[in-house]
């Protein structure tokens, strides 16, 4: 397991399409982290404020977050199962 | 400093000769409707451009034979060279004629004019010009207003050509006095002197009554009654043919280069037949005594034998500078340089960065940076708002308070000249790029970069299209309808003004696609004005024409923020390469913002 492991790191290293693939990954993912900690950041806004028309701005732009959030995860899956074809 | 003072000195100088003199305001006035005559007349030939005039044209002025032949045959049924040359300016500024067509028709034009001496001379012929000018305006306006493109045209000439006799009638009453009081039994002399002198008062009288033919009406009623020598009246009909190129001058103020150009010619022209007629007078009277005696023309009929000279002279002119006619043609290319329009260049594009990635990147896109700014630019002059606006934080509904004035700009021509020209120039630039075989991730950058260009252009031409309703509901009355419009301002300019916050404040320094939020704002906005729009019909508060008006104009709002969006999330993203590729395979497209909507009132709903 160990030895298959190591192999996989390897092929990842020398085959430059993999690279490619790893980091569009990397970079989809930090993106998506980036996007929850706004999601976040904007529910703690949405509780804090009391004049409706910022709570609906908030709203709106959670609810943009929530589907690029969908969006970026369905993205994210596809990836992966690509990376585990191309295994 | 000249040119800022020049207009109000101008207006001062109108203003006080108005108080002065009364005749004064007639002759001005008289000019004023000859020039708006010349813009409405090169108005109908533009409508004609690509239709049946053009052809008609071309096969009647493609070579210089031809164009005289018109130039005679025209001068001679509108008995006017001053209104053919203004005609052929016209012609010139449309792009149906060459100059050296032009040049033709006025050779042809000098010649023909001499008919009118013939006439009056031999029938006392005289067009009421006044009396042709008030039936062809009539007909000229109620044509104006036809939807056919013809008939539109065909008003513009005919309201251009009644204009024109209107302002010459109008010049002519306003100098009618000065034409009472100017004896020229006073001034007759004898000799070269006296030649000299009089040909001086024809210059003068002609630029006076801003008509050759009215001025040899004056000659050859002086000389029937004796006022003036047949010699003198000779020195005066050479005088008027110079006099009269100052009405082409005129006429050709408000035209283009080549417009002047062919003033300048017809003034060369003009100048040099009377040169040569002065110098040699004495030879002419021989000649005409001696045709005048050959076509039965009594020895003391000195009004033919008036218009005789009058033709002999200028056909000389016409046979000493034919052959210098395309030295003239070069010589008045070489005194009036065409204006270039100045059409915007690339700045950044350059051959030295073709070949390498990242500087072809950054080219192209600080090139596409700059088209942007130059559309918001037009954008909002299309919509006549404040090009300030856009950078201040002074609240939109004051600004649109402020801006209820239609912002005079040429759209379409800044349009071609700025920004065309600009993204063919980047389009090329990306073809060109690494031989035309770009790969990998400068494929995709560049092909990104393109694309925003697309949508900037598409969102100008967008405003291109909400720009004609747009002024109308400026200039209009109706409170409900500028209001609707005001609307459609609104939005475009908020969209703006938040794509420069992005551009400013950087895309992931606190929102990772803020631009996607304004998505979903412009759909919610444009399903609120069209909403909006259905009460209003309810409620009868908008006709339905305007509100069929009104939706298009919505949807092109729709589309000018979307495209100025779409440009902005690719040109402002500050991000690096990768994560900018993650960013954009996530950015949210119409039809996922529309699900979004959908999906958000099936839960209200419930």
């Amino acid at each position: 397991m160990k030895i298959q492991k190591s192999l996989d790191k390897l092929k990842d290293i020398l085959s430059a399409d993999r690279q490619a693939q790893l980091k569009k990954y990397k970079s989809l993912k930090k993106v998506l982290k980036l996007l929850r900690i706004e999601k976040k950041g904007l529910e703690k806004k949405l509780s804090d404020a009391t004049d409706e028309e910022t709570r609906q701005e908030i709203s709106s732009s959670l609810k943009v977050i929530s589907m690029q959030r969908k969006k970026g995860l369905r993205v994210l899956r596809e990836l992966k199962e690509e990376q585990k074809r191309n295994k | 400093m000249l040119r800022k003072t020049f207009l109000p000195a101008i207006f001062l100088l109108l203003a006080y000769g108005f108080t002065v003199s009364a005749d004064f305001k007639i002759i001005t006035a008289g000019v004023a409707i000859f020039l708006f005559g010349m813009l409405s007349l090169e108005e109908g030939f533009k409508t004609f451009t690509a239709g049946t005039l053009e052809k008609i044209l071309k096969a009647s002025t493609n070579n210089v034979a031809k164009s005289m032949t018109f130039g005679i045959v025209a001068t001679s049924i509108m008995q006017s060279s001053s209104l053919v040359s203004v005609i052929t300016i016209s012609f010139l500024s449309s792009g149906l004629l060459e100059l050296a067509s032009g040049i033709g028709i006025i050779f042809g034009a000098n010649l023909g004019t001499t008919t009118g001496a013939w006439l009056v001379a031999g029938f006392g012929f005289k067009v009421d010009l006044s009396a042709y000018a008030m039936p062809m305006l009539v007909f000229g306006i109620i044509l104006v207003f036809q939807q056919a493109k013809s008939l539109k045209g065909a008003g513009y000439v005919l309201a251009g050509v009644g204009f024109l006799f209107l302002g010459i009638h109008y010049m002519k009453e306003g100098f009618d006095s000065f034409g009472q009081t100017i004896n020229l039994a006073n001034y007759t002399m004898t000799g070269y002197p006296g030649i000299l002198v009089f040909t001086g008062i024809g210059v003068a009288a002609t630029v006076v009554m801003q008509s050759s033919h009215a001025t040899l009406i004056l000659i050859l009623a002086a000389l029937a009654t004796q006022q003036i020598s047949y010699e003198n009246a000779l020195a005066l009909a050479i005088g008027s043919n110079i006099g009269t190129t100052v009405t082409a001058i005129i006429g050709s103020l408000g035209s283009n280069t080549d417009g002047r150009r062919l003033a300048l010619a017809h003034l060369v022209f003009n100048v040099v037949t009377g040169l040569i007629a002065i110098a040699g007078i004495y030879q002419l009277m021989v000649a005409v005594e001696w045709m005048s005696a050959h076509i039965g023309i009594a020895a003391d009929n000195y009004t033919l034998q008036l218009a005789v000279f009058h033709s002999l002279f200028n056909l000389i002119g016409i046979i000493v500078m034919l052959p210098l006619l395309r030295p003239l043609v070069r010589f008045v290319e070489k005194m009036i340089v065409a204006e270039q329009a100045a059409i915007e260049k690339p700045k950044y594009l350059s051959d030295a960065s073709l070949e390498i990635r990242d500087a072809a990147i950054e080219a192209v896109e600080k090139e596409s940076i700059r088209l942007y700014d130059l559309a918001t630019n037009i954008i909002t002059d299309g919509l006549s708002i404040q090009r300030d606006a856009l950078e201040s934080e002074e609240k939109l509904k004051y600004v649109l308070k402020a801006s209820t004035d239609v912002i005079d700009e040429d759209i379409d021509d800044l349009y071609e000249r700025k920004l065309k020209a600009l993204y063919g120039a980047i389009v090329e630039y990306v073809i060109r790029s690494r031989g035309g075989y770009a790969k990998g991730r400068m494929k995709e950058e560049l092909t990104g970069l393109r694309q925003a260009g697309q949508h900037v252009i598409e969102a100008v031409k967008g405003v291109k299209h909400l720009r004609k309703n747009l002024i109308k509901s400026l200039q209009s009355d109706d409170s409900v309808v500028r209001k609707e419009y005001d609307r459609l301002r609104k939005l475009v300019l908020k969209i703006m003004r938040d794509i420069e916050v992005v551009r400013t404040t950087g895309i992931d320094s606190e929102s990772v696609l803020p631009l996607d939020r304004l998505k979903l704002e412009i759909e919610e906005k444009t399903r609120q004005f069209s909403e909006g729009l259905d009460t209003l019909i309810r409620k009868e508060r908008i006709d339905v024409h305007t509100a069929t008006s009104l939706m298009n104009d919505i949807s092109y709002c729709r589309d000018i923020c979307w495209d100025l969006v779409e440009a902005g999330s690719v040109l402002f993203s500050e991000s690096l390469p990768d994560e900018r590729d993650a960013m954009r395979s996530i950015a949210l497209g119409e039809d996922e913002i529309v699900e979004m909507m959908s999906t958000a009132d099936e839960k209200a709903a419930r």
